[in-house]
Protein backbone atom coordinates (compact mmCIF):
# COMPACT_ATOMS: atom_id res chain seq x y z
CA UNK A 1 0.00 0.00 0.00
CA UNK A 2 1.58 3.57 -1.33
CA UNK A 3 0.93 6.37 0.86
CA UNK A 4 -1.56 7.74 -1.72
CA UNK A 5 -3.38 4.77 -0.13
CA UNK A 6 -2.73 5.29 3.17
CA UNK A 7 -3.68 9.00 3.15
CA UNK A 8 -7.35 8.17 1.45
CA UNK A 9 -7.88 5.28 4.24
CA UNK A 10 -7.01 7.23 6.99
CA UNK A 11 -9.66 10.24 5.64
CA UNK A 12 -12.22 7.36 5.09
CA UNK A 13 -11.98 6.02 8.48
CA UNK A 14 -11.23 9.57 10.08
CA UNK A 15 -13.56 11.76 8.29
CA UNK A 16 -13.44 15.89 9.39
CA UNK A 17 -10.72 15.25 12.00
CA UNK A 18 -8.35 13.44 9.74
CA UNK A 19 -8.56 15.13 7.11
CA UNK A 20 -7.75 18.45 9.23
CA UNK A 21 -5.06 16.78 10.74
CA UNK A 22 -3.71 15.14 7.24
CA UNK A 23 -4.02 19.27 6.33
CA UNK A 24 -2.05 20.57 9.19
CA UNK A 25 1.00 17.68 9.41
CA UNK A 26 1.30 18.35 5.56
CA UNK A 27 1.63 22.46 6.26
CA UNK A 28 4.35 21.68 8.85
CA UNK A 29 6.65 20.52 5.94
CA UNK A 30 5.42 16.40 6.31
CA UNK A 31 5.54 15.31 2.04
CA UNK A 32 2.39 13.52 2.18
CA UNK A 33 0.02 13.98 -1.16
CA UNK A 34 -2.08 17.13 -0.92
CA UNK A 35 -3.29 18.18 -4.03
CA UNK A 36 -4.64 14.52 -4.34
CA UNK A 37 -6.43 15.27 -0.95
CA UNK A 38 -7.85 18.19 -1.84
CA UNK A 39 -9.63 17.45 -4.82
CA UNK A 40 -10.19 14.08 -3.91
CA UNK A 41 -11.90 15.63 -0.98
CA UNK A 42 -13.99 17.73 -3.62
CA UNK A 43 -15.06 14.70 -5.46
CA UNK A 44 -16.24 13.72 -2.03
CA UNK A 45 -18.60 16.83 -2.09
CA UNK A 46 -19.85 16.15 -5.41
CA UNK A 47 -20.62 12.69 -4.81
CA UNK A 48 -22.35 13.78 -1.75
CA UNK A 49 -20.10 12.12 1.52
CA UNK A 50 -18.93 15.43 2.74
CA UNK A 51 -19.96 18.38 3.31
CA UNK A 52 -18.42 21.50 1.43
CA UNK A 53 -18.19 24.30 4.39
CA UNK A 54 -16.98 21.81 6.45
CA UNK A 55 -14.23 20.69 4.14
CA UNK A 56 -13.01 24.35 3.20
CA UNK A 57 -13.38 25.77 7.02
CA UNK A 58 -10.89 22.53 8.46
CA UNK A 59 -8.61 22.06 5.77
CA UNK A 60 -8.22 26.16 5.39
CA UNK A 61 -7.20 26.49 9.63
CA UNK A 62 -5.42 22.76 9.22
CA UNK A 63 -2.59 24.66 6.22
CA UNK A 64 -2.78 27.77 8.39
CA UNK A 65 -2.10 25.91 12.02
CA UNK A 66 0.84 23.76 10.62
CA UNK A 67 2.29 27.06 9.16
CA UNK A 68 2.70 28.51 12.05
CA UNK A 69 4.10 25.23 13.67
CA UNK A 70 6.54 25.26 11.03
CA UNK A 71 7.32 28.68 11.38
CA UNK A 72 7.14 28.44 15.36
CA UNK A 73 9.62 25.51 15.15
CA UNK A 74 11.88 27.21 13.26
CA UNK A 75 11.67 30.47 14.76
CA UNK A 76 12.20 29.75 18.40
CA UNK A 77 14.18 26.40 18.23
CA UNK A 78 15.57 26.52 14.33
CA UNK A 79 17.13 29.64 14.61
CA UNK A 80 19.46 29.02 17.80
CA UNK A 81 19.94 26.10 16.15
CA UNK A 82 21.24 27.37 12.98
CA UNK A 83 23.49 30.08 14.40
CA UNK A 84 25.00 27.34 16.58
CA UNK A 85 25.54 25.08 13.62
CA UNK A 86 27.02 28.37 11.88
CA UNK A 87 29.51 29.05 14.27
CA UNK A 88 30.94 25.57 14.91
CA UNK A 89 31.38 25.33 11.40
CA UNK A 90 32.06 28.77 9.94
CA UNK A 91 29.49 28.75 7.61
CA UNK A 92 26.19 29.12 8.63
CA UNK A 93 26.10 33.00 9.45
CA UNK A 94 26.64 34.30 5.46
CA UNK A 95 23.98 31.87 4.48
CA UNK A 96 21.79 32.92 7.68
CA UNK A 97 22.19 36.51 6.74
CA UNK A 98 21.39 35.94 3.31
CA UNK A 99 18.50 34.22 4.03
CA UNK A 100 17.53 37.19 5.84
CA UNK A 101 18.08 39.52 3.02
CA UNK A 102 15.84 36.80 1.16
CA UNK A 103 12.89 37.27 3.00
CA UNK A 104 13.00 40.80 3.81
CA UNK A 105 13.00 41.00 -0.06
CA UNK A 106 10.48 38.74 -0.58
CA UNK A 107 8.17 39.20 2.52
CA UNK A 108 4.46 38.77 1.74
CA UNK A 109 4.71 37.86 -1.40
CA UNK A 110 6.67 35.17 -1.34
CA UNK A 111 4.42 33.58 1.26
CA UNK A 112 1.78 33.85 -0.55
CA UNK A 113 2.46 32.62 -3.78
CA UNK A 114 3.81 29.42 -2.21
CA UNK A 115 0.65 28.70 -0.69
CA UNK A 116 -0.90 27.81 -3.63
CA UNK A 117 1.33 28.36 -6.67
CA UNK A 118 4.78 27.23 -6.15
CA UNK A 119 3.12 24.80 -3.19
CA UNK A 120 6.49 22.65 -2.92
CA UNK A 121 8.45 25.77 -1.60
CA UNK A 122 5.51 26.14 1.10
CA UNK A 123 7.58 24.26 3.74
CA UNK A 124 10.83 25.38 3.24
CA UNK A 125 9.26 29.44 3.26
CA UNK A 126 7.87 28.54 6.82
CA UNK A 127 11.50 27.40 7.92
CA UNK A 128 13.13 30.03 6.28
CA UNK A 129 10.96 33.00 7.54
CA UNK A 130 10.77 31.37 11.18
CA UNK A 131 14.90 31.17 11.43
CA UNK A 132 14.97 34.84 9.90
CA UNK A 133 12.63 36.16 12.41
CA UNK A 134 10.01 37.66 9.70
CA UNK A 135 7.52 39.51 11.59
CA UNK A 136 5.10 37.02 12.78
CA UNK A 137 1.60 39.03 12.05
CA UNK A 138 2.52 39.48 8.70
CA UNK A 139 3.45 35.64 8.03
CA UNK A 140 -0.06 34.84 9.26
CA UNK A 141 -2.36 37.49 7.55
CA UNK A 142 -0.39 36.32 3.84
CA UNK A 143 -0.32 32.36 4.68
CA UNK A 144 -3.61 32.67 5.48
CA UNK A 145 -4.92 34.38 2.01
CA UNK A 146 -2.73 31.88 0.59
CA UNK A 147 -4.22 29.02 2.15
CA UNK A 148 -7.54 29.72 1.60
CA UNK A 149 -6.88 30.55 -1.85
CA UNK A 150 -5.18 27.13 -2.18
CA UNK A 151 -8.24 25.11 -0.59
CA UNK A 152 -11.30 27.07 -2.45
CA UNK A 153 -9.09 26.65 -5.88
CA UNK A 154 -7.88 23.14 -5.55
CA UNK A 155 -10.69 21.72 -3.70
CA UNK A 156 -13.86 22.95 -5.97
CA UNK A 157 -11.54 22.03 -8.83
CA UNK A 158 -12.51 18.48 -7.26
CA UNK A 159 -15.96 19.12 -6.92
CA UNK A 160 -15.92 20.13 -10.46
CA UNK A 161 -14.36 17.04 -11.84
CA UNK A 162 -15.70 14.89 -9.24
CA UNK A 163 -15.03 11.38 -11.99
CA UNK A 164 -11.38 12.46 -12.76
CA UNK A 165 -9.94 12.77 -9.47
CA UNK A 166 -6.34 10.24 -10.40
CA UNK A 167 -6.21 12.54 -13.75
CA UNK A 168 -6.65 15.76 -12.35
CA UNK A 169 -4.99 15.24 -9.65
CA UNK A 170 -1.58 13.68 -11.62
CA UNK A 171 -1.67 17.26 -13.63
CA UNK A 172 -2.13 19.67 -10.97
CA UNK A 173 0.69 18.31 -9.43
CA UNK A 174 2.82 17.84 -12.50
CA UNK A 175 2.04 21.99 -13.33
CA UNK A 176 2.90 22.85 -9.76
CA UNK A 177 6.28 21.72 -10.56
CA UNK A 178 6.95 22.55 -13.97
CA UNK A 179 5.67 26.43 -12.24
CA UNK A 180 8.54 25.38 -10.05
CA UNK A 181 10.91 24.47 -12.51
CA UNK A 182 10.82 27.32 -14.57
CA UNK A 183 10.85 29.72 -11.53
CA UNK A 184 14.13 28.08 -10.39
CA UNK A 185 15.33 28.36 -14.47
CA UNK A 186 14.40 31.98 -14.64
CA UNK A 187 16.20 32.77 -11.26
CA UNK A 188 19.59 30.63 -12.43
CA UNK A 189 19.51 32.43 -16.16
CA UNK A 190 19.57 35.38 -14.83
CA UNK A 191 22.17 34.49 -11.76
CA UNK A 192 24.35 33.43 -15.02
CA UNK A 193 23.53 36.30 -16.87
CA UNK A 194 24.71 38.70 -14.92
CA UNK A 195 27.49 36.40 -13.66
CA UNK A 196 29.04 36.46 -17.42
CA UNK A 197 28.34 40.19 -17.74
CA UNK A 198 30.04 41.03 -14.91
CA UNK A 199 32.84 38.89 -15.15
CA UNK A 200 34.28 40.11 -18.45
CA UNK A 201 34.81 43.72 -17.54
CA UNK A 202 36.18 42.62 -14.29
CA UNK A 203 38.79 40.25 -15.94
CA UNK A 204 39.42 42.76 -18.38
CA UNK A 205 40.55 45.15 -15.15
CA UNK A 206 42.11 42.94 -13.67
CA UNK A 207 44.43 41.73 -17.12
CA UNK A 208 45.67 45.72 -17.82
CA UNK A 209 46.37 46.23 -13.80
CA UNK A 210 48.52 43.58 -13.80
CA UNK A 211 50.01 44.60 -17.02
CA UNK B 1 37.97 28.44 -9.09
CA UNK B 2 35.98 31.40 -11.24
CA UNK B 3 35.84 29.08 -14.19
CA UNK B 4 34.48 26.15 -11.89
CA UNK B 5 31.25 28.33 -10.23
CA UNK B 6 30.57 29.16 -13.78
CA UNK B 7 30.64 25.21 -15.17
CA UNK B 8 28.29 24.73 -12.39
CA UNK B 9 25.68 27.53 -12.57
CA UNK B 10 25.79 26.63 -15.97
CA UNK B 11 25.10 22.95 -15.61
CA UNK B 12 22.15 23.92 -12.92
CA UNK B 13 20.91 26.18 -15.81
CA UNK B 14 20.73 22.90 -18.21
CA UNK B 15 19.64 20.38 -15.52
CA UNK B 16 16.86 22.97 -14.30
CA UNK B 17 15.74 23.82 -18.18
CA UNK B 18 15.75 20.01 -18.96
CA UNK B 19 13.47 19.01 -15.97
CA UNK B 20 11.44 21.68 -16.21
CA UNK B 21 10.83 20.56 -19.91
CA UNK B 22 10.20 16.79 -18.84
CA UNK B 23 7.92 17.83 -16.80
CA UNK B 24 5.95 20.35 -18.62
CA UNK B 25 6.03 17.71 -21.73
CA UNK B 26 4.38 15.33 -19.36
CA UNK B 27 1.74 17.53 -17.94
CA UNK B 28 0.77 18.36 -21.56
CA UNK B 29 0.90 14.54 -22.31
CA UNK B 30 -1.15 13.78 -18.99
CA UNK B 31 -3.75 16.82 -20.29
CA UNK B 32 -4.27 15.52 -23.27
CA UNK B 33 -5.04 11.73 -22.33
CA UNK B 34 -7.60 13.32 -19.98
CA UNK B 35 -8.79 15.32 -22.70
CA UNK B 36 -9.24 12.20 -24.96
CA UNK B 37 -10.52 9.76 -22.74
CA UNK B 38 -13.43 10.15 -20.71
CA UNK B 39 -12.64 7.18 -18.24
CA UNK B 40 -9.76 7.47 -15.93
CA UNK B 41 -8.07 3.48 -15.21
CA UNK B 42 -9.47 2.20 -11.99
CA UNK B 43 -6.91 2.03 -9.29
CA UNK B 44 -5.80 0.49 -6.17
CA UNK B 45 -6.87 3.90 -3.98
CA UNK B 46 -10.28 4.62 -5.44
CA UNK B 47 -13.33 3.23 -3.60
CA UNK B 48 -16.27 1.40 -5.21
CA UNK B 49 -18.11 4.37 -4.74
CA UNK B 50 -15.83 7.20 -6.70
CA UNK B 51 -15.38 4.23 -9.13
CA UNK B 52 -19.46 4.03 -9.84
CA UNK B 53 -19.40 7.92 -9.68
CA UNK B 54 -16.28 7.98 -12.22
CA UNK B 55 -17.95 5.45 -14.57
CA UNK B 56 -21.31 7.17 -14.65
CA UNK B 57 -23.10 3.43 -13.43
CA UNK B 58 -25.22 2.96 -10.43
CA UNK B 59 -23.04 1.68 -6.85
CA UNK B 60 -25.40 -1.39 -6.78
CA UNK B 61 -24.07 -2.50 -9.84
CA UNK B 62 -20.11 -2.80 -8.64
CA UNK B 63 -21.38 -3.68 -4.70
CA UNK B 64 -23.37 -6.82 -6.27
CA UNK B 65 -19.90 -7.60 -8.43
CA UNK B 66 -17.77 -7.93 -5.60
CA UNK B 67 -20.69 -9.41 -3.52
CA UNK B 68 -20.36 -6.85 -0.82
CA UNK B 69 -23.39 -5.34 1.01
CA UNK B 70 -25.58 -2.57 -0.68
CA UNK B 71 -25.77 -0.73 2.76
CA UNK B 72 -23.90 0.60 4.22
CA UNK B 73 -21.27 1.73 1.86
CA UNK B 74 -18.35 0.66 1.93
CA UNK B 75 -15.79 3.05 1.54
CA UNK B 76 -12.75 1.09 1.97
CA UNK B 77 -10.15 1.51 -1.36
CA UNK B 78 -10.24 -1.60 -3.69
CA UNK B 79 -7.03 -2.40 -2.51
CA UNK B 80 -8.11 -3.23 0.58
CA UNK B 81 -11.35 -4.90 -0.84
CA UNK B 82 -8.78 -7.02 -2.23
CA UNK B 83 -6.62 -8.09 0.56
CA UNK B 84 -10.07 -8.66 2.17
CA UNK B 85 -11.48 -11.18 -0.25
CA UNK B 86 -8.15 -12.77 -0.69
CA UNK B 87 -8.04 -11.71 -4.48
CA UNK B 88 -5.07 -9.54 -6.44
CA UNK B 89 -5.72 -5.25 -7.12
CA UNK B 90 -6.03 -6.77 -10.36
CA UNK B 91 -8.81 -9.46 -10.58
CA UNK B 92 -10.78 -7.36 -8.80
CA UNK B 93 -10.52 -4.52 -11.13
CA UNK B 94 -11.45 -6.88 -13.60
CA UNK B 95 -14.49 -8.12 -11.81
CA UNK B 96 -15.20 -4.13 -11.76
CA UNK B 97 -14.59 -3.43 -15.47
CA UNK B 98 -16.81 -6.29 -16.18
CA UNK B 99 -19.60 -5.13 -14.34
CA UNK B 100 -19.61 -1.86 -15.63
CA UNK B 101 -19.24 -2.96 -19.61
CA UNK B 102 -22.09 -4.56 -19.06
CA UNK B 103 -24.05 -1.77 -16.90
CA UNK B 104 -23.68 0.69 -19.47
CA UNK B 105 -25.53 0.67 -22.37
CA UNK B 106 -26.59 -0.95 -24.64
CA UNK B 107 -26.62 -3.52 -21.28
CA UNK B 108 -28.62 -1.66 -18.70
CA UNK B 109 -28.96 -3.55 -15.95
CA UNK B 110 -32.11 -4.45 -13.93
CA UNK B 111 -33.37 -2.16 -10.94
CA UNK B 112 -32.13 -3.93 -7.49
CA UNK B 113 -34.79 -5.58 -5.87
CA UNK B 114 -35.89 -3.75 -3.12
CA UNK B 115 -34.71 -4.30 0.46
CA UNK B 116 -32.22 -7.32 -0.71
CA UNK B 117 -28.91 -7.63 -0.13
CA UNK B 118 -26.87 -10.15 -2.50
Amino acid sequence: MNVRDLVLAAISGGGYPMLFGVTAISAIGVPLPMTFVLIGAGSLIAQGEMNLWWVLILTSIGAVLGDQIGYGLARWGGRRLAYKLGRKYRIGEASLKKAEAVSRKWGGTGVFFSRWLITPLGPWLNITYGITEYPWRRFLVWSGLGEVLWVVLYVMLGKLFSDRVQALSETMGNLSWVILGLLASGVLGWTLWTYLHEKDPGGRRASHGSG
Amino acid sequence: MIIKRHWLLGLAFVLTVAITGVSAMRTAQKAEYWRSHRDEPIHGWMTVGYIAHSYHVPPYVLYQALALPLQPPDKRPVSKIARAQKRSVDEVIGVLTNAIIHARPPNPPPPPEEGRAP
